[in-house]
């Protein structure tokens, strides 16, 4: 017997809604159980977006906070090439505010991709201008640039970053751990119009600054020195030049000049030798210089005093075969007289009575022949062999500062031992590390590798020094009103086509400290391959007055020579 | 009566949570955009900051103050120390103190 009409319908009702069921529970099952894992990937991706966080580069700055690099997000521009109607239309448009060629400019967006960069890293008036004008498959995103607002001020000391923010030399290079920012991963939700809505996780939060550091140097000594050096590079056409000013009684940096000059916002069309902090990686042979160094250790050895008498040969003597001359001729003078008259037999003679194994242990105290460890890279170790390599000659020529290399750090370095009482201290150029909320993380202090000689050695020796620049060669280095004690050199370079010394290309350099009765500062000039008058006395020591004269006078240092100043007291 | 109400409160239930989420999203939208602001106030901080680091470099400030204010270094002996002696003035401090004068030689045809 069917069944009843209706009771037929309610079962086909029911068949049909079970299978409209079992269709669901069969997509539901699909999509949420055998489909799972393809499909969170697919919405993650839709509706989360993970971006490369990096917090922005540490800010240098000078002794007094002067900013002397730091970072700041610029717009670089990329193109939609696949979006574009009109390349060329784009392209012109775009060309004056990026400074890039519109054929340029069109022959990336021609290209079958569906992202190019047209221009990294722009300056913000080029970012302002383009926010002004918005195109159609053209967008700009945020990128850490770094900035040196000094321009070519230090640059050789600070180094510069790379385009992806990374420190390539300088400073830059050497507190890469320090300057660069956090880098972190964040996942945040977004709409169907591609807006953050909100943060997945505390990932999102901004990522951390990098340290900032404050040098020792300070912008105006440096630029004193950059001026002054460039002032007498331009007048001896020399090759190259540095100047360091040190603080000798703690071994900061206050600035260190190198001529050629570059500006590290704009190093792409350099080469590498620009850059070189020749400071510290060209060694040269100090020359007379080195008669300072030689006469200290004669001193605290015992073997001279200020008042020994030194028979000066009549300006000729020969050793191992090989004349040595003196630009004066001398007969009997004081030890004193022989440094301050640059005498080369009286500087091989103290050589000689101190002996190999003294003269080199010395000399090693003094620095030479192994790194400064300044914190700046690069440093060279120069020249010091070990006596055992030494030929008959080289006790003299050693003496005279020949066969042997320094760097100008090296000898502004040891020079300053004899400014400050004895001590050979670590020079630095960075004092304080700290976070980028500006709490002080790190504080760097000044470091006394050892003691080298005896005070009462260094008041002897600067006062044969003193006579150096008032009776001596280095008369030019004198500043009115201060007591200055320093040495001169004139080294000849060594031609590399002929091996031999050369005649015609020489390093003329100065090094002394001022005043010599409290030094402040002291600072080595050297002047290389000048052109006409090459004497260090000529050259460099000029170099030396003009920038101790400002420096003391900014510094505020008082001369020796006080005016009493009559006033009227007001009393009757 | 009991199943309305309870049928209420799952409805209100229902509606907190959306309006909850609904909140979120809209205080989402408002952090992003003060977000965005404060990214844009930095940029300007920073720009204003390099702007002052670069008018204030050392060889601007000299190249302005001698080419247009007309200024020169002091020379040799115009900048002199003065030590006054405390003893010589009743009443004066008892340390001596320095004064930093600056000579000023005005070129002659000036006044």
């Amino acid at each position: 017997m069917a069944g009843s009409p209706s009771r037929t319908r309610r079962f086909v009702l029911l068949l049909v809604l079970l299978c409209g069921f079992g269709v669901v529970l069969f997509r539901l099952v699909s999509l949420q159980v055998l489909q799972a894992a393809e499909l969170t990937v697919k919405a993650d991706r839709q509706h989360q977006k993970t971006v490369a966080l990096e917090g922005a580069r540490g800010t240098i700055v000078d002794r007094h906070g002067k900013v002397l690099a730091m970072n700041m997000d610029v717009p670089s521009v990329f193109g939609v090439p696949t979006a574009l109607e009109s390349p060329a239309q784009t392209a012109r448009t775009l060309s004056p505010v990026l400074h890039v060629r519109a054929s340029e400019l069109e022959k990336k967006l021609r290209q079958d991709r569906s992202f190019v960069w047209l221009a990294r890293k722009l300056d913000p008036e080029q970012g302002h201008q383009l926010e002004q004008m918005p195109m159609e498959g053209i967008g700009t995103v945020l990128e850490g640039r770094r900035f040196y607002p000094k321009g070519p001020l230090l640059a050789h000391v600070l180094g510069f970053a790379g385009l992806d923010g990374a420190g390539l030399e300088g400073l830059e290079r050497r507190y890469e751990s320090h300057l660069h920012g956090e880098k972190r991963v964040a996942v945040l939700q977004r709409d169907a119009l591609g807006r953050i809505v909100f943060p997945k996780d505390e990932a999102a939060q901004n990522p951390a600054s990098g340290h900032s550091l404050t040098l020792t140097i300070d912008e105006v000594i440096q630029y004193i020195a950059e001026k002054e050096l460039e002032e007498a590079m331009n007048k001896t056409r020399a090759k190259a030049g540095t100047v360091i000013v040190l603080d000798p009684q703690t071994g900061a940096l206050l600035a260190l000049a190198i001529s050629p000059r570059f500006d590290p916002n704009s190093v792409a069309a350099l080469t590498p030798g620009r850059w070189r902090n020749r400071a510290l990686t060209d060694a040269y042979e100090p020359g007379s210089t080195m008669k300072a160094i030689v006469a200290a250790a004669a001193l605290e050895e015992q073997v001279m005093k200020p008042g020994t008498m030194v028979f000066g040969e009549n300006g000729r003597m020969t050793i191992a075969n090989t004349v040595i001359h003196d630009h004066e001729k001398l007969g009997w003078v004081t030890f004193a007289q022989v440094i301050q008259k640059s005498s080369n037999i009286g500087a091989a003679k103290t050589g000689m009575a101190l002996g190999e194994q003294r003269l080199y242990r010395y000399l090693r105290a003094f620095g030479f022949g192994q790194r400064t460890e300044i914190d700046l890279p690069g440093e060279a170790v120069g020249l010091l062999r070990d006596p055992k390599g030494w030929g008959r000659r080289s006790l003299a020529s050693i003496s005279m500062g020949q066969e042997v290399g320094v760097t100008p750090m090296q000898m502004v370095s040891a020079i300053s031992v004899l400014a400050n009482g004895g001590m050979l201290m670590k020079p630095y150029v960075v004092s304080e590390v700290r976070d980028a909320q500006g709490q002080l993380l790190k504080q760097i202090e000044p470091e006394m590798k050892r003691r080298v000689i005896s005070p009462e050695t260094a008041r002897a020796v600067t006062s044969i020094l003193e006579g150096v620049v008032t009776d001596g060669t280095g008369t030019k280095a004198a500043i009115p009103g201060f007591r200055v004690a320093g040495k001169t050199g004139t080294a000849q370079k060594i031609d590399p086509r002929t091996g031999a010394y050369s005649s015609t290309q020489f390093v003329g350099s100065f090094v002394g400290f001022v005043p010599a009765d409290n030094p402040r500062l002291a600072m080595i000039v050297v002047i290389d391959e000048p052109q006409g008058e090459s004497f260090g006395g000529l050259v460099a020591a000029p170099v030396f007055r003009r920038v101790g004269e400002q420096v003391l006078n900014y510094l505020g240092v008082s001369s020796n020579e006080p005016v009493k100043l009559a006033m009227a007291t007001g009393h009757r | 009566m009991k199943k309305l109400l309870a049928v209420c409160a799952g409805v209100g239930l229902v509606f907190v949570f959306v309006w909850e989420r609904v909140d979120m999203v809209r205080l989402g939208y408002h952090i992003e955009r003060l977000k965005h602001e404060k990214v844009l106030l930095e940029r300007e901080r920073d720009e204003l900051r390099v702007k002052v680091a670069t008018l204030s470099a050392p060889d601007r400030i000299a190249k302005v103050a001698t080419d247009k204010f007309g200024m020169s270094l002091p020379q040799p002996g115009q900048v002199v120390v003065v030590q006054s002696g405390p003893a010589e003035w009743p009443g004066a401090s008892r340390q001596a103190s320095e004064v930093r004068l600056a000579k000023v030689e005005m070129p002659s045809g000036r006044p």
